[in-house]
């Protein structure tokens, strides 16, 4: 069974068609990149898979389950859309790390709020903590950042920023990982280390889909591509027939015009 | 030196009332200012453009009419025994509640939408998310505009004088009048000065604290 399924979405800005009924789904463990030229919609599909934007017509359906469906997303309450949000790890172009909490901090706060939702958080309130923090170091220390847990977002680097973000959305131990242009804000130099620490998610099997401009970490880590043009999904295919082989005229177009 | 002594007591009693009217106005005006600016911000326009109105009322009018209308107003209608210091109170928590209202809009405002974002998919409620994310912000930003207000309001206090409030300045006022000095005008200068003074360094303490982090 596909862990997702996104059916028939359709999203309207006022009167532009941002995403005209785009469909496809993922297996479990599959790396998915969505390439296409800015404006094309890759960002809203993202962000309506999420909730962020809630799409106006068309079904998301994760493990089997409609957890949202356009004809009737404004029955759907606050805390249900909460709760359906925690299914997918979100990470932004622009970080939006939190300025006044440190690195650690940053990962731990929302697993330690959530946490007070548990039945048994009175009691455990300390061993839970704890778990919690060791749970946000190891993700520090593996993206790198072992000596980063007390700096401030404004102390470290945008690539520190951006890996302490992901491990920030890891620290939910969330189905499926969303990354929109992870490093689109970064200098060339700097992007290599944030697409090793997605590259190493990758391999320990995370379920992601990856909007992004860079075509060759797209190639190399994706198990499918998804080129999308004007708000449709023009062309998807295994990363070797995407690059090598492009079938639609728009995508030798836009590969031509990238790789200049 | 008798002298000296009789109006520095004056002055000091003046003191007393100016630092009530200025701790009572910023106790009202600090949790009523909050609650106006979510009502300019509000989606229903019922609440938000009546809202908007009264800020544009009171910011466009000067304070001294407005302690003028609250004043004397209720006596003109025929009602008596309107307590002059609760006239001053009203006037000042509404004005400066207008004033506030604005500097918190702003501050929240300027917070980028990406906070909330952010926010929301880590799962957090909008209470966690204003509280545990926005609120801190939004205080470093609004920190220097209030530091503004809070000096304007030392010196506005001054004005209760026109309704009859025995404030700093109605009491070197007297003291001129009745003594027939000027020294005790610009003696009361001195009190202003101190208040703003410690404030200032509050103010700047304050703004070094919350210094840990940028943006």
């Amino acid at each position: 069974m596909a862990i997702l399924e996104v059916k028939n979405i359709k999203k309207n800005f006022g009167k532009t068609e941002v995403l005209k009924d785009v469909s496809f789904k993922m297996e479990k463990g599959e790396v998915v990149s969505i390439i296409g030229s800015s404006g094309s919609g890759k960002t809203t599909l993202l962000r309506c898979i999420n909730f962020l934007e809630k799409a106006d017509k068309g079904q998301i359906v994760l493990n089997g389950e409609v957890i949202f469906d356009g004809e009737e997303h404004k029955k759907m309450s606050n805390e249900e859309i909460r709760k359906k949000q925690l299914n997918f790890g979100f990470v932004f172009q622009s970080f939006n790390l939190f300025p006044q909490y440190s690195a650690l901090e940053n990962v731990t706060l929302a697993p330690k709020l959530l946490a007070k939702e548990r039945e048994d958080f009175k009691q455990n309130k300390a061993e839970i903590y704890r778990e919690i923090e060791e749970n946000a170091k190891r993700l520090l220390n593996s993206a790198g950042l072992g000596e980063k847990y007390d700096s401030y977002p404004c102390q470290l680097s945008g690539g520190q920023q951006q890996r302490v973000a992901i491990c920030r959305a890891l620290a939910l131990n969330p189905e499926i990982m969303l990354f929109d242009e992870p490093t689109s804000a970064l200098d060339p130099e700097i992007t290599n280390e944030v697409l090793k620490v997605i590259k190493s998610l990758a391999d320990d099997n995370m379920t992601m889909i990856i909007v992004t401009h860079e075509m060759a970490f797209a190639r190399g880590v994706s198990d499918r591509v998804i080129f999308m043009d004007n708000g449709v999904i023009a062309e998807e295919g295994k990363p070797e027939e995407i690059f090598t082989n492009p079938k639609s005229k728009r995508l030798q177009e836009f590969l031509s015009n990238v790789r200049m | 030196m008798q002298l000296f002594t009789k109006v520095t007591m004056s002055l000091l009693e003046g003191l007393g009332t100016t630092l009530k009217i200025f701790s009572l106005t910023l106790i009202m005006a600090l949790p009523l200012g909050l609650l106006i600016s979510l009502g300019s911000m509000s989606k229903f326009k019922v609440i938000k453009y009546p809202v908007k109105t009264l800020i544009w009322i009171i910011r466009g009018t000067p304070l001294m009419l407005q302690l003028i209308v609250f004043g004397l107003g209720p006596g003109l209608l025929g009602i008596r025994g309107m307590n002059m210091f609760v006239a001053v109170i009203i006037a000042f928590v509404l004005n400066y509640a207008c004033y506030f209202a604005e500097i918190f809009r702003g501050g929240i405002e300027s917070i980028p939408k990406g906070q909330y974002e952010a926010g929301a998919v880590l799962g957090l409620t909008k209470t966690q998310v204003f509280f545990k994310v926005v609120l801190l912000q939004v205080i470093k930003r609004i920190i220097p505009p209030m530091g503004n207000e809070f000096l304007t309001l030392v010196k506005d206090t001054s004005l209760a004088n026109t309704i009859m409030i025995y404030e700093i300045t109605w009491n070197a006022k007297r003291m001129m009048n009745s003594e027939h000095i000027l020294w005790p005008l610009f003696y009361s200068g001195v009190f202003y000065l101190a208040l703003c003074g410690i404030l200032t360094l509050i103010f700047n303490h304050l703004e070094k604290k919350l210094d840990y982090y940028k943006g």
